[in-house]
């Protein structure tokens, strides 16, 4: 073994001991809040236009304030305990959602012929939503007592690529594509982010590019395979499943420049497309606003990613540097799938926009990963 | 300490944080072209497909126009039909769709398998487009599933006009029907056509539904409407108050009214006298030739038609062997029978070879060669002059009279003047021409010379000689007016749909005979006489207390033999029984109807025909002659009913009850 077992707990809070530190760190350790705050206050906007058409009984968005307060009250939880108690708590943390997704599996809820849901009472939540943060911190952990120089080779992957695959085979099963596909890929992130041995990277490069068309033919769903069809040719059936992809780039186009004006989207207003108040809320956005609003909101992603990676990048222990780090790779992934769908540069699969699309169970996980970041940030000054 | 080597890694992983911020502006760039390449470059074409996406050009189709009798009594009108329909894909959706299905099945008394078929018939369509389950829903069956509307996802009632009947099968061959454009008639339709026609447009297909089509339809409007992805439309009220565009709208012009010459209380009266008979009638004002009433039975309900048959009504229609869908009217011709004497007693007397003292004594049958020609009473009736020949509908007296003609050309010269052997003009399409033959008929087409004795059955409107029942209507019509041959005629005036009259048809005229008065003064006493002399042939048909004329015929369907020939015509397999024919007028002085009825297979003009003329006399007399009643009591008793009966519709014009 290469690897070297170290004790991750800080034994004192955080002393400023690296010169500039104190006046980088003391105004950026809230500015992911302010900026999720600016991007909450959009994405309620926004939806109230999304949903004004169908909102006749009670508003979606009021269901949407609900969730955000719930994150409020998550977001407070969270940042009481130190970041370390994540830390012990990480396996309890996989475990448990893991029993979730186990539950889901056994009388879980369906709707439009996917089962993701359990219910509590009146709630209901969506494990696998919750699995993309749980599955950081627990990687965060798995990580940080190992140390490979000249990055992971196989033999050090193949235990935490089990622990990954577990969950993302059970939300393969629900089926939830979007959401496996973006666990898989925080973990990459986190994988190549810490260093992989660049023979390893190209064996894994070249097993990926064989594995594809054998995933493709048996592994996918045939409407999973549709989707990657009309991906590549939207027009090949425009009325079916390349319909979303088409409705949805026009939404994005017609906005131009400064955009039709709020609540004058006529795409997603006369219903041409489909979960305009989910997955493919940007669009909405986009008809409305156009390319200066776009670019707006882009920058204020941009901005909310690169503070995220300064508070990451200056947080003191490998443990918060590798979960602040896969925390945001979740953002990225889903602001890039997300955006990059919306605009036809990527095939459908369910990814929701952070902040911004309608479902308590994206908001919550969205606001928690806020809430963990700012407990990196901030701990040190606390207590 | 341990602290060391973690600050030692996360040094080393601080390093890294570069290559993170690279990707992300890497991606913030990609997205940032894409939008870029959507927005500014696309932008003016994606908002264009956007603006056609949400505005659909929707058609508001013409109302077709009605059809009114001549008190502008609705005959034919666009009525509001329901029908269920469901949508596969909402169906799909809700989860449930056995147990909705079960219910609009258990709903509408329906076995569900047949709700499955049509909903699997419809397999291959895109499953957004709508399935009808059912048409045209009761009152009742429509309440029913209103009342349980949240409870039955992806079924919804839907109203579409439906082109009604409003008497179902009454004169539906002068009516006619409507139907889709078919492929076919697609070109030939818009050919010179600057109001073009869609494959989803009606189009009149038979009857005065086709001859007058182009009055009939209208003009489509159209309207822009802010549909969904499905084409839904979109209602204001749900786009919460705001009106996204300015609906534009072009409003349809809706079609012109036919206002016929029929009179729907006759067309009643005429299907009550037919009964369960076969058969055509049609009555002629002879005043004018317009045609009062006109029906042809068996029928069929041209509503049926109006949004595609059913198969299997269609089937039937078509194999019927009473032929339902042919008009008995005009497109059949018959032996006339007896009822043609009228034309070679007039033959007769305009050639100057009989005259009111001329008789022929009838002893039964006459001899014809080496042949016994018989008269249709055995013990023959005895001496005739024509009145009474007429009357008695003595066969003999009509072939003494042939054998003095010099030839048939005689009888066929007087029955080419009343109008047979020709089409009459009416509005309708496939008008038979009938046969008057003449010498240079059958030789040219059998090649033989014509023998005398053929003559003698020509006279009494049998052999060769056939004609419509709206040319027997207007010979007699024209003789009792006086000897103008009138062209029969359906449409009085066309009017806008607003009741502007447009256009007006005269009558016209086809030929003024030479008919001497004497001549016809003969002939309606004989036609007279066959109703209300006690000897006439049709005596048992006389009104009390009101009279009317006309002439019995039977016709034989197929050559009997001799001994045959007195044998009850009810005993004969059906296909084998006689004809019925009854031509006739009322009243005696100034007719104003005329009125011709063939009954198939009824085996005797005065009994299978002549009643159902009676009831439309009848009923005719009643309506607008009620002072010629002989009785008094009578009379007033009608009067007073006509007042009740006709309180909401406007007297009969004065040109009906003058003269």
């Amino acid at each position: 073994m290469t690897y070297t077992t170290i004790d991750h707990r800080p034994e004192e809070p955080f002393r400023p001991d690296s010169p500039g530190y104190e006046e980088n760190f003391s105004w950026i350790k809230w500015v992911p809040l302010f900026l999720e705050v600016v991007l909450l206050a959009i994405g309620v906007f926004n939806l109230l236009s999304a949903t004004a058409v169908e909102d006749k009984s009670m508003g979606l968005w009021k269901n949407q304030l609900v969730s955000i307060g719930l994150g409020v009250l998550a977001t407070a939880v969270i940042l009481i305990p130190h970041y370390s108690t994540f830390s012990r708590l990480a396996y309890t943390i996989y475990a448990g959602n893991i029993g979730l997704l186990l539950m889901v599996l056994a009388f879980g809820k369906t709707t439009l012929g996917a089962k993701r849901w359990i219910s509590f009472g009146g709630l209901s939540l969506q494990p696998s939503e919750l699995m993309k943060v749980s599955i950081v911190i627990f990687l965060a952990k798995y990580f940080e007592r190992i140390n490979v120089p000249g990055g992971f080779r196989l033999k050090d992957l193949m235990l935490p690529t089990l622990f990954v695959l577990i969950p993302v085979a059970m939300i393969l099963v629900q089926p939830d594509l979007g959401t496996a596909m973006i666990i898989c890929l925080v973990y990459g992130s986190m994988l190549l982010f810490q260093k992989i041995n660049p023979r390893t990277l190209l064996i894994l490069a070249t097993v990926a590019g064989f594995a594809a068309p054998i995933v493709y033919t048996t592994g996918l769903k045939p409407y999973q395979r549709q989707r990657l069809i009309s991906f590549i040719d939207p027009m090949s059936d425009p009325k079916g499943s390349g319909y979303n992809s088409i409705q949805s780039m026009i939404a994005v186009g017609s906005g131009q420049l400064t955009g039709k004006g709020y609540r004058k989207g006529t795409q997603s207003h006369l219903n041409f497309l489909p979960e305009h108040h989910t997955d493919f809320i940007f669009s909405v956005f986009s008809e409305e606003w156009g390319f200066a609003g776009c670019i707006g909101l882009l920058v204020l992603y941009v901005f909310f990613l690169s503070s995220g990676l300064s508070v990451a990048q200056q947080s003191n222990d490998k443990f918060a540097m590798l979960l602040s780090f896969g925390i945001l790779s979740i953002f990225f992934w889903h602001l890039f799938i997300n955006m990059g769908m919306v605009m036809g540069m990527l095939p459908i699969v369910g990814v929701p926009l952070p902040f911004m699309s309608y479902g308590g169970s994206a908001i919550l996980t969205a606001m928690s990963g806020v809430a963990i970041l700012l407990n990196i940030a901030n701990k040190k000054y606390m207590f | 300490m341990a602290f060391i080597g973690n600050e030692e890694q996360t040094r080393e992983l601080q390093d890294r944080f570069k290559y993170a911020t690279l990707v992300l502006i890497l991606g913030a760039l990609i997205l940032a072209s894409r939008l870029a390449y959507l927005q500014i470059l696309s932008g003016e074409q994606m908002r264009q497909y956007a603006e056609e996406n949400r505005i659909k050009k929707v058609k508001i189709p013409a109302p077709r126009g009605m059809l009114l009798d001549r008190y502008r009594r609705p005959i034919v009108d666009n009525r509001p039909a329901f029908d269920v329909i469901a949508t596969p894909q909402y169906l799909k959706e809700s989860g449930r769709a056995d147990e909705v299905l079960s219910r609009v099945a258990s709903l509408l008394k329906v076995p569900v398998s047949d709700l499955k078929k049509k909903l699997s018939r419809a397999k291959g369509q895109a499953s957004f487009l709508p399935v009808s389950l059912k048409e045209n829903l009761t009152r009742d069956e429509v309440a029913e599933l209103e009342t349980w509307k949240l409870e039955l996802p992806g079924i919804s009632v839907e109203m579409a006009i439906q082109r009604t009947n409003l008497h179902g099968d009454v004169a539906s061959h002068v009516l006619g029907y409507i139907g889709q454009v078919s492929p076919q008639e697609l070109s030939k339709l818009n050919r010179g056509q600057t109001r073009k026609y869609n494959l989803d447009d009606v189009v009149g297909k038979s009857g005065l539904e086709k001859e007058f089509e182009s009055d009939l339809r209208g003009v489509d409007g159209s309207e822009l409407v802010e549909v969904d992805a499905l084409g839904r439309s979109i209602q204001k009220r749900e786009t919460s108050g705001r009106v996204l565009v300015q609906n534009r709208e072009v409003p349809s012009i809706p079609g012109k009214n036919l206002i016929l010459s029929i009179d729907q209380d006759l067309q009643d009266a005429a299907v009550r006298g037919f009964g369960d008979k076969t058969g055509g009638l049609i009555a002629i004002d002879p005043r004018n030739g317009e045609v009062l009433a006109m029906i042809s039975r068996p029928s069929f309900d041209p509503t049926e038609f109006s949004r595609g048959i059913d198969s299997d009504i269609w089937r039937k229609l078509i194999s019927d062997e009473n032929k339902p869908l042919r008009d008995k009217a005009i497109q059949d011709h018959y032996m006339p029978g007896s009822t043609f004497k009228v034309i070679t007693a007039i033959a007769g007397l305009e050639e100057g070879v009989i005259d009111e003292n001329t008789t022929f004594n009838c002893t039964g049958s006459i001899n014809l060669g080496n042949r016994v020609v018989h008269c249709h009473k055995k013990a023959g009736h005895g001496p005739v002059n024509v009145v009474k020949a007429l009357t008695k509908s003595c066969d003999v007296f009509f072939y003494r009279l042939a054998q003095k003609l010099k030839s048939v050309n005689d009888i066929a010269k007087w029955a080419f003047h009343m109008g047979f052997g020709a089409r009459t003009g009416i509005e309708l399409a496939r008008e038979a021409t009938g046969l008057v033959p003449t010498e240079e008929w059958k030789q040219k087409r059998f090649g033989a010379p014509w023998s005398p004795g053929e003559t003698l059955y020509v006279a009494i409107g049998q052999s060769f000689m056939l004609a419509t029942t709206i040319q027997l209507a207007n010979a007699y019509a024209a003789l009792v007016n006086g000897g103008t041959l009138y062209r029969p005629h359906l449409l009085r005036a066309i009017e806008s749909a607003d009741g502007q009259i447009l256009k007006e048809f005269p009558p016209q005229v086809l030929e003024k005979t030479s008919l001497q008065k004497k001549t016809i003064e003969l002939v309606t006493q004989g036609l007279w006489g066959v109703v209300n002399d006690p000897g006439g042939t049709a005596h048992s048909q006389a009104i009390k207390g009101m009279e009317f004329a006309g002439k019995t015929g039977t016709v034989q369907v197929i050559q009997i033999r001799a001994e045959k020939i007195f044998a009850k015509c009810i005993t004969l397999p059906y296909r084998n029984r006689h004809h019925g024919v009854f031509v006739g007028y009322a009243p005696i002085k100034n007719p104003s109807i005329a009125i011709a009825v063939v009954a198939e297979h009824a085996c005797s003009g005065s009994m299978g025909a002549a009643p159902i003329a009676r009831e439309v006399i009848k009923t005719y007399l009643q309506k607008y002659y009620p002072d010629l009643y002989s009785d008094s009591a009578i009379a007033e008793r009608i009067r007073a009913d006509q007042r009740t009966k006709n309180k909401s519709f406007e007297a009969p014009t004065p040109r009906e009850v003058e003269e």
